[in-house]
């Protein structure tokens, strides 16, 4: 937003009527970016803001209630347990995918024997949505009919079929697997574009003076990727606290409540108990809470790098 | 219940709005949903009406999760149909929202009022007030595998009458080996438990709500011991590792596949088995209490009316359709039970004679009444679906109990009241 700001300034010092007319070019040619902006994300999010503020039953008589859903939200001890196992999950998930999408970067950068077939392979699941790919992973899960507890069954590792989904540990760290393997070549893809970015050259001139790989890794590769870090951090992130299909497919918000994210609490709210009222003033919330975090993660993309 | 249970077998066949029968005439033309479950037989009864009067129905099918909202976001946009097959647990809740038109004096004025399905009749009714009367039917009944029990040297024809007879022949079954379980239930899923469950705790005398549905009443001898049955034949292994986890999706499919020997089903199962799995040999039963005696979940759809519709006299019309003997007849062979007790017997004359143990079993069915019951019973997070999972897996079945018998009160509590 600054950026345009800063370009459109000057243009006014110059001819009125031609920068006048560029500018209303320049209006028009937004007009249909700015149109669909309005029609299906700002209209939308004030009618939220709207209804969280309403005793809006999914049926029946609606009533303004001012702030009383807010209130609600602060004594609701089952959202913010969401909220935390959200938390939770979005490090544990944004770390793990940075652990194999990082080596899977460095090893495709560079043009070598089969790139285009590892690159093919490592995006491909990235291209499948997050409910077939839930759809799948809960297939391969099943302990009955599934892939991987039969196989561990039939190769001897475990002694009679686990059920991976029935307790918490086996279950999350599943679906921790499959949102790696479904996001990891995404972001892998990001990651190496960043890489490719950084002058050859630098690296050649670190060689020359006798730097490590190691030492080149930390003090070229990672501070001219800032950008591209940040960029796929926020991706992640923001993916990751907006979780829902996954548990919602293939756990059911379960073992026992204990991975039940934010959204699903307002899927909940809303649709189950019928309160949209009061999942508008959930989604407010969260909406809040996903702002705070991107505009922290911005900041770091503002930092000056060392060469640009 | 039948919204997760059948809606799997059809469902996927349908996944968008589709089946608009019967063309617009000069008449009025009144505009029905239906969900997913009643694919089977809706159409047909739309289209036979269609034939034989001036006034048309248009018909709509929706898939059974979508409905309730889609139909309260038509509701408020002044788009509702103008009357619509709801499942009967959720009439209450539509009553109390101001959602329904009172059809009391009609339904009263109808010869046979007495004898419909009590089960629809009750949840229909919200305070002294008629509004919603029977439309399709499906009670539970538990159902054996008659191969299975032939090959563990068990007499094939004569199904479990009490808990005991259940695990004991449960064990046989199971003692076949290999790929062979005794027993099936869904052990993650409210609506499967509180459809095949809860009527083995009301046949031996108890209830997990009041009659008026203000109280959760949990902490019972006969909720202990229906637990205790499903707890000793998950430990000695009678029971698949997968129902810890199957939240509905197999609940028709795993005795589909031929290797369960007993499993707690619905009156659906009959008409999916026959057409989809012949092969399979199967008898019905009912759901026993401990000591003999038996219950059932009387489910299905009710018939309730937009409020302020202005196409009422259609509307009626249809349902008048509905109940005659050309109407009940249909609906019994396409996948409901009938809901007229007086001509149950003459409309199913001529089908598989295993309809009329649940076409018996949905006449002596209960079905719990509340206003709340999505947020109780078949949410799967709600208190319900949690309590089974641990008290049927789990270590603590006391904490539990304790912990589901607070939960559904205090939900209880909080509900709007109108």
């Amino acid at each position: 937003m600054t950026s345009i700001a800063a370009i459109s300034t000057p243009a006014r010092r110059r001819k009125l009527v031609g920068a006048g007319r560029r500018q209303w070019i320049g209006l028009l040619y937004v007009a249909p970016a700015v149109a669909l902006v309005v029609v299906f994300f700002i209209i939308p999010l004030c009618m939220t803001a709207w209804m969280s503020l309403h005793n809006w039953p999914l049926m029946g008589a609606r009533s303004f209630i001012g702030l009383d859903n807010y209130w609600a939200i602060l004594r609701d001890t089952r959202f913010w347990n969401a909220l935390r196992f959200t938390g939770y999950y979005t490090v544990v998930v944004t770390i793990a995918i940075f652990v194999v999408a990082f080596p899977l970067a460095l090893f495709i950068e560079r043009p070598r024997q089969m790139t285009g077939f590892y690159r093919t392979s490592f995006f491909m699941p990235a291209v499948i949505g997050f409910a077939s790919a839930s759809l799948l992973w809960s297939w391969l899960l099943n302990v009955d009919s599934g892939l991987f507890s039969p196989a561990a069954f039939e190769l001897g590792l475990t002694e009679k079929k686990v059920n991976l989904l029935a307790t918490f540990q086996p279950a999350f760290w599943s679906i921790i697997a499959m949102v790696v393997w479904k996001v990891a070549g995404f972001t892998m893809i990001i990651l190496m574009t960043g890489l490719q970015s950084i002058p050859p050259d630098l690296q050649e001139a670190a060689m020359i003076d006798g730097a490590g790989p190691l030492a080149r890794f930390r003090a070229i590769t990672l501070p001219l990727m800032r950008r591209t870090l940040a960029l796929a951090l926020i991706l992640s992130v923001a993916g990751s606290v907006l979780a829902f299909d996954q548990f919602y497919i293939i756990l059911r918000g379960g073992p026992r409540n204990q991975t039940l994210t934010a959204v699903y609490w307002i899927f909940n709210q809303s649709f189950v108990s019928f309160k949209l009222g009061y999942g508008a003033a959930l989604s407010m919330i969260l909406l809040v809470i996903l702002v705070a975090l991107s505009l922290i993660q911005l900041r770091l993309l503002r930092q000056p790098e060392g060469v640009d | 219940m039948r919204t997760i249970i059948t809606g799997l077998a059809f469902a996927a066949s349908i996944f968008s709005t589709l089946a608009t029968v019967g063309p617009a005439a000069a008449a009025e033309t009144a505009n029905i949903w239906v969900r997913a479950d009643g694919s089977n037989f809706m159409p047909r009864i739309v289209d036979a009406f269609n034939k034989g009067h001036e006034n048309q129905v248009k018909l709509d099918i929706i898939p059974n999760a979508e409905i309730i909202p889609k139909y309260g976001a038509a509701a408020a946009g002044g788009t509702a149909p103008d009357a619509l097959s709801l499942d009967l647990i959720y009439t209450p809740s539509f009553a109390a929202a101001g959602q329904l038109e009172d059809i009391t004096d009609w339904a009263k004025s109808l010869p046979y009022f007495n004898s419909l399905s009590p089960a629809h009749v009750k949840t229909g009714t919200y305070k002294g007030r008629i509004y919603g009367l029977p439309f399709s039917a499906d009670s539970s009944v538990l159902i054996w595998n008659k191969k299975l029990f032939k090959q563990a040297g068990l007499d094939p024809e004569k199904g479990p009458t009490n808990w005991a007879e259940i695990e004991a022949y449960a064990e046989k079954v199971n003692a076949l080996g290999g790929d062979t379980k005794g027993f099936y239930f869904s052990g993650n899923c409210g609506g499967c438990n509180i459809f095949t469950f809860t009527p083995l705790i009301w046949a031996s005398g108890g209830d997990i709500l009041t009659e008026d549905g203000s109280k959760a009443t949990l902490d019972s001898p006969q909720l202990r011991g229906a637990i205790d049955l499903y707890r000793s034949m998950v430990k000695k292994d009678l029971v698949p590792a997968g129902a810890q986890t199957d939240t509905g999706s197999n609940f028709f499919a795993a005795f589909a596949a031929g290797n369960i020997g007993i499993s707690p089903s619905g009156a659906f199962a009959i008409g999916a088995l026959n057409t989809q799995y012949p092969d399979i040999d199967y008898g019905v039963t009912f759901l026993p209490g401990k000591d003999g005696g038996w219950s059932s979940f009387a489910g299905g759809d009710n018939f309730v009316v937009t409020k302020g519709t202005t196409k009422i006299a259609v509307v009626k019309e249809f349902l008048d359709f509905a109940y005659s003997l050309e109407g009940q007849t249909i609906l019994a062979k396409y996948g409901s039970l009938p809901v007229r007790g007086d001509i149950a017997n003459e409309a199913l004359k001529d089908l598989d004679p295993r309809y009329k143990i649940a076409a018996e079993a949905m006449a002596k069915g209960r079905t719990p009444y509340s206003v709340v019951f999505n947020d109780l019973i078949n949410s799967a997070n709600g208190p319900w679906n949690q309590m089974v999972n641990e008290v049927f897996f789990g270590e603590d079945v006391d904490g539990a109990i304790a912990n589901a018998q607070e939960t559904m009160q205090s939900i209880i509590d909080s509900a709007p009241q109108q």
